[in-house]
């Protein structure tokens, strides 16, 4: 690499610094670890993204339609946010937590009454992981609407619904640790699902909850589900899911693949199909948006020639906003964990079950499709039979064209089982009291987050 | 041995070799996961006389988180677990009836189904008579009566703790 002095390619000075800082980062240690100064000139600001592994993650250039916050509502980046704050907090929660049903609850309590900061660090975790699942959800939403998981990503998608499982997996396995009524009915309820798989559903249940009931076997294996096995399969989908991106690029034309069709029917009688052909046999080279000159009007071609740089560096142009982004989130859980305590109510007692015995927020929809229906249907089939399309959901829908005019049984169909999902967890959430009855919200809440 | 057909075996070995590597690791993890088998459950617990479970009451034995219930002069040992999702069904006093809080299954004494998203009444332990005491055997959890079973089922003596009709 060439040596560049940074005091030199400085715009407006002079002369060279001699101040302690600029001396260190002259120096050899300095210049070991950091290979080149931040140099406000395109070559450095591509040199930012080409030589620092963790920004390498980023193209060095995008288009500018992705620096709109419209653009992806940076859900997905606000997910990977979240669990970087749940890492932390949980590394911190770790040091003060025994996986054990006679010590639990008690370093619960020792966490809210004797560690400072301790509630503060609880509150932060458990409004991370209650965002993150929204927020995971959300992006998932975001991207059918936008109809981005279509060729080429759509194995990406399956991985990003896979992350969501996980998410919840992490979710629903955390939950249980504080040994509170709340956890351990829930993750009762949680588990007894199982049970109804057809043929090994008992036996499932065994190697979930590691006894007849849940108890120290359940936490231990929680806990070694949430602190080691889901954080590494999680870190490992994430890399591929963002390197996927990153390979797939950050945008691509939305209307390719339809402009593409149309062209063709208007092709004149006659002309040569070979264009069409060879797209087709290799998509991926063409692009879809292969032409013989011959047979495309001057209009296309200069369509097709659209300016070229229509692109901006990421650094500092994107990174800036995802460190506003990151900023905010932060800022987000910290409000919400000042103002709101997450719960805890009793020690656990398998003997005495709270009124009424509520799942997470996101199995309220499950519970309470489950207090209207066969366990087996409610509890697995639906479900499951959900799960399975979301994961084939590239596979199933065809259609290559992302246009929402043009793919309306698509986004009607979505929309609609969107809308049941939410409204069945809303009444669950909010709309149950007490032997499952109805209830006003208003009246009282027997919701906890 | 030709090139291919030792290319061929190493090829099949690699493959083999990997599927075995999966094979224990599967193993191994199920083996730390399944339950090993405990003190807990299973014995035959003595829960007392006959002359002390009057008609038509049940009594709670916290050591096999269990009921016993004489129906009708007929003695049941019945599960606490709702055969639904697992809650820990309580008695309620006012109507005479098992209810559970979590989704509103209802039961009669005898644990017969009445109404809610259970699919079947609550499970039963067997109950036997040495002379005069009642022994029930925790090691054989018997699958609750069917949903139509009636025979036991008595009007509510009073209001529902869940607020049910």
């Amino acid at each position: 690499m060439v040596e560049i002095d940074p005091n030199k390619l400085e715009p407006g000075r002079t002369s060279v610094d001699h101040g302690l800082t600029a001396r260190i980062k002259r120096s050899d240690p300095w210049r070991s670890a950091f290979r080149h100064a931040q140099i406000d000139t395109p070559r450095g600001r591509a040199l930012q993204s080409f030589s620092n592994v963790f920004l390498h993650v980023y193209p060095v250039k995008i288009p500018k339609r992705v620096l709109n916050l419209r653009y992806s509502l940076r859900l997905g980046f606000i997910a990977a946010v979240l669990f970087g704050i749940l890492l932390v907090t949980g590394i911190y929660l770790m040091f003060v937590y025994t996986p054990s049903v006679g010590s639990a609850y008690g370093d619960m309590q020792n966490l809210k009454t004797g560690v400072g900061f301790g509630q503060l660090i609880r509150n932060v975790h458990r409004w991370s992981a209650h965002l993150m699942v929204l927020v995971v959800a959300l992006h998932l939403v975001r991207v059918f609407y936008a109809g981005a998981y279509k060729k080429p990503r759509e194995f990406n998608w399956v991985i990003g619904v896979m992350l969501l499982l996980i998410t919840l997996g992490f979710s629903f396995t955390g939950y249980l640790l504080p040994w509170d009524q709340l956890a351990y009915w829930a993750v009762t309820v949680g588990t007894n699902l199982v049970h109804y798989v057809p043929l090994v559903g008992g036996r499932l249940q065994d190697l979930l909850i590691g006894g007849p009931q849940v108890g120290q076997n359940t936490l231990l294996r929680f806990y070694a589900l949430h602190v080691a096995v889901l954080p590494m399969l999680l870190a490992l989908m994430l890399t591929v899911h963002i390197w996927r991106v990153r390979k797939d690029g950050f945008a691509v034309e939305r209307t390719s693949v339809g402009t593409f069709s149309e062209a063709a029917t208007e092709r004149p009688a006659g002309a040569a199909p070979a264009a069409e052909s060879m797209a087709l046999a290799a998509p991926e080279l063409y692009g879809g948006r292969v032409r013989l000159l011959g047979v495309v009007d001057r209009e296309s071609i200069t369509e097709a020639a659209r300016p070229v740089d229509d692109t901006v560096f990421t650094w500092p142009h994107l990174l800036v906003r995802h460190v506003v982004v990151a900023l905010g989130t932060a800022a987000v859980v910290l409000g919400l964990a000042v103002l709101f305590s997450a719960p805890l109510r009793g020690l656990a007692n398998p003997n005495l079950t709270p009124e009424p015995a509520k799942a997470p927020w996101y199995f309220a929809g499950l519970q309470e499709l489950l207090s209207r229906f066969d366990p087996l249907v409610a509890g697995i089939l639906l479900p499951g039979g959900a799960v399975l399309v979301l994961l084939l959901l590239p596979y199933i829908d065809r259609n290559p064209d992302t246009r929402a005019s043009h793919r309306k049984v698509a986004i009607a169909l979505f929309s609609l089982l969107l809308a049941i999902a939410v409204i069945l967890t809303v009444i669950g959430t909010f709309f149950r009291g007490p032997g499952w009855q109805f209830i006003a919200p208003w009246t009282h809440s027997y919701i906890e987050f | 041995m030709d090139d291919k057909s030792r290319r061929d075996f190493l090829r099949g070995g690699w493959k083999l070799g990997g599927a075995l590597l999966i094979g224990a690791a599967g193993y191994t993890g199920y083996e730390a996961l399944r339950p090993l088998a405990s003190g807990a459950g299973g014995a035959k617990i003595t829960v007392g006389k006959t002359s002390s479970f009057a008609t038509d009451t049940n009594t709670y034995v916290s050591a096999g988180r269990m009921y016993i219930v004489n129906a009708n002069d007929y003695l049941f040992a019945l599960s606490q677990k709702c055969p639904h999702l697992g809650c820990h069904v309580p008695y309620c006093e006012s109507s005479g009836r098992f209810e559970c809080p979590c989704h509103g299954s209802i039961y009669d004494l005898a644990g017969e189904y009445i109404t809610g998203p259970a699919p079947r009444g609550m499970d039963r332990y067997e109950v036997t008579l040495e002379g005069d005491n009642v022994v029930v055997d925790t090691s054989v959890l018997k699958a609750g009566p069917a949903r139509g079973a009636k025979t036991f089922l008595t009007p509510p003596k009073g209001p529902s703790c869940i607020g049910k009709a």
